[in-house]
């Protein structure tokens, strides 16, 4: 979508704006040439097929890899990447297990230089906030795998990040722990009004999480297409009983070249 | 589910133990005392307390003791110090590691004992030589597990950090030095075991002292109670030094231990 060049200087520039993101690791060219922009206060969902390289959209984001080419425009001015401004969240919970719940909550903290007292005050409120005060001396270990995932939602919400990145953060739960940290999630961002991108394999929770899906072609990979969800109704679970969630599920299926119906003999 | 065996408890379990052992000393003895085993070449549980006691209550076995544990102790806790040290500042950059690793291997492919006669040269006959042996021994394990489990570190959990805004000394402060620090205490297992080696074959070469020279000197005169006594007493310096890190182990380590322990049955 091109604007008239008078515009844009009455327009805020979005949040984020990936413009011509190149990477190629050795011979293999895996990004090639990715263009999409997520606003303030959205919620951006990456898919596409495995080995499409979200991981590495991420780390480019958050400032751990270099594109070979493309830049990076963060309120309309180029970075190298976000580093210190963003949360980052993965599959794993990336818990130190020599820290206690409440060691790992205020690492953010403690790496910002937080005097230790304010930090761990402001970590004994998120952990009575989320449902976790009792449980601050105790180790990562002893934890279930759904209350270390919200150790280190909480981890990644107190530090204020201006962008979530979250890397497939819920798929290594069951089910009802996973519905249970997604309204936990939808919550907090609701709340704090923050922009977060979710890369994710899972269409349904892309469907019900996010308001916009950005869909990534096959190795090399480009952007496929954008699709807009007007859903609602936020919860994890209201969303998906939405007249239009499997609409919409459907449509993303089939962009990612998943066969939802039975093919006729 | 399996019923455990009635002796299967810590009173039983040592029971067991001191009945083994007490079996094989009145075996020894009565082997000896029959003549089916020559005193001169094994001596004999009872000469040996005869020498345990003379050695203690003139006070020599004391002195001889504290030679070795001093050489010992301070030999382990420079060697293992400075190794680990050195090991975990390896990490800060892979030029450097990269450049010094083979020498390390070259290094730690010589027997470190074959050191012992030029460091006998270059420190002399005192104690100073006998702790450089065991620093020359403790040193290599420590700074080659250090370097190892330096590099092992989770690269995510570098990752979040450096997502989170830290620099390079926080990294290192926050995720490589507690996530190797487990590696680092596994080797003063065995490096007070190296500490001990390095002082008694530093004794054996030369010295006027210690349990080493204990050793040394009585086999050569054929004297098997007072070599048995020297040795005893090694055994139960090491026994002492492997449970006092063991509790340093547990002490520094809280986050690995069980709180539930669960034993499996095969």
């Amino acid at each position: 979508m091109a604007l008239p060049a008078a515009l844009p200087t009455l327009l805020p520039p979005p949040k984020l704006a990936l413009r011509g993101i190149a990477k190629r690791f050795g011979a293999t060219p895996v990004l090639d040439g990715l263009d999409f922009e997520i606003a303030e206060g959205d919620f951006v969902s990456i898919i596409g097929p495995s080995g499409c390289g979200k991981t590495t959209i991420f780390n480019i984001i958050a400032g751990l890899l270099e594109p070979d080419a493309g830049t990076l425009l963060y309120e309309g001015a180029p970075v190298d990447g976000l580093r210190g401004r963003v949360g980052y969240m993965m599959q794993k919970d990336l818990l130190l297990p020599w820290r206690t719940v409440l060691g790992n909550v205020v690492l953010g903290l403690e790496v910002r230089g937080m005097a230790p007292r304010e930090a761990r005050d402001k970590a004994m409120d998120y952990l009575a906030t989320y449902g976790l005060a009792g449980f601050e001396n105790s180790y990562p270990r002893a934890l279930s795998g759904g209350m270390r995932q919200r150790v280190a939602l909480i981890r990644t919400l107190i530090v204020d990040p201006d962008i979530l990145l979250l890397d497939e953060p819920f798929s290594a739960l069951d089910y009802q722990t996973r519905l249970y940290l997604e309204g936990v999630l939808m919550e907090a961002v609701e709340r704090f009004h923050k922009t977060v991108v979710l890369v994710t394999h899972d269409i349904d929770e892309a469907v019900a999480l996010s308001r916009k899906v950005v869909v990534l072609s096959h190795r090399p990979t480009r952007v496929k297409a954008l699709h807009d969800i007007e859903i609602a109704e936020r919860s994890p679970i209201g969303a998906r009983s939405d007249p239009h969630f499997s609409g919409y599920f459907h449509a993303l299926c089939s962009e990612l070249d998943i066969q939802t119906k039975r093919v006729q003999p | 589910m399996k019923r455990a065996a009635p002796l299967d408890t810590a009173f039983g379990r040592a029971a067991i133990q001191l009945t083994l052992v007490i079996l094989l000393l009145a075996g020894w003895e009565g082997g000896v005392r029959a003549g089916w085993i020559q005193a001169f070449l094994v001596g004999s549980p009872v000469g040996i307390w005869g020498e345990l006691v003379r050695d203690v209550s003139n006070g020599s076995l004391f002195y001889d003791t504290g030679i070795t544990l001093y050489e010992s102790i301070v030999g382990f806790v420079v060697g293992t110090f400075a190794g680990s040290l050195i090991g975990l500042g390896l990490w800060y950059s892979r030029f450097v590691a990269r450049t010094v690793e083979p020498m390390i291997v070259a290094f730690n492919s010589v027997p470190k004992i074959a050191f012992a006669p030029i460091i006998i040269l270059w420190f002399g006959t005192g104690l100073t030589s006998k702790i450089a042996l065991a620093i020359s021994l403790t040193a290599i394990v420590a700074l080659i597990a250090a370097y190892q489990a330096a590099k092992e570190a989770d690269p995510d959990l570098q990752s979040l950090l450096v997502t989170l805004g830290a620099d390079k000394d926080q990294v290192f402060r926050k995720v490589i030095v507690p996530s190797a620090l487990p590696g680092i205490i596994a080797t003063f297992r065995i490096n007070v075991g190296f500490g001990l080696v390095g002082a008694v074959v530093g004794e054996f070469i030369s010295s006027q002292h210690g349990l080493g020279h204990l050793v040394f000197t009585a086999s050569s005169l054929y004297d098997l109670n007072t070599v048995w006594l020297g040795l005893f007493t090694l055994m139960a310096i090491g026994f002492g030094l492997y449970f006092i890190i063991d509790l340093v182990e547990r002490k520094s380590l809280p986050w690995k231990l069980d709180s539930v322990r669960q034993d499996l049955r095969v």
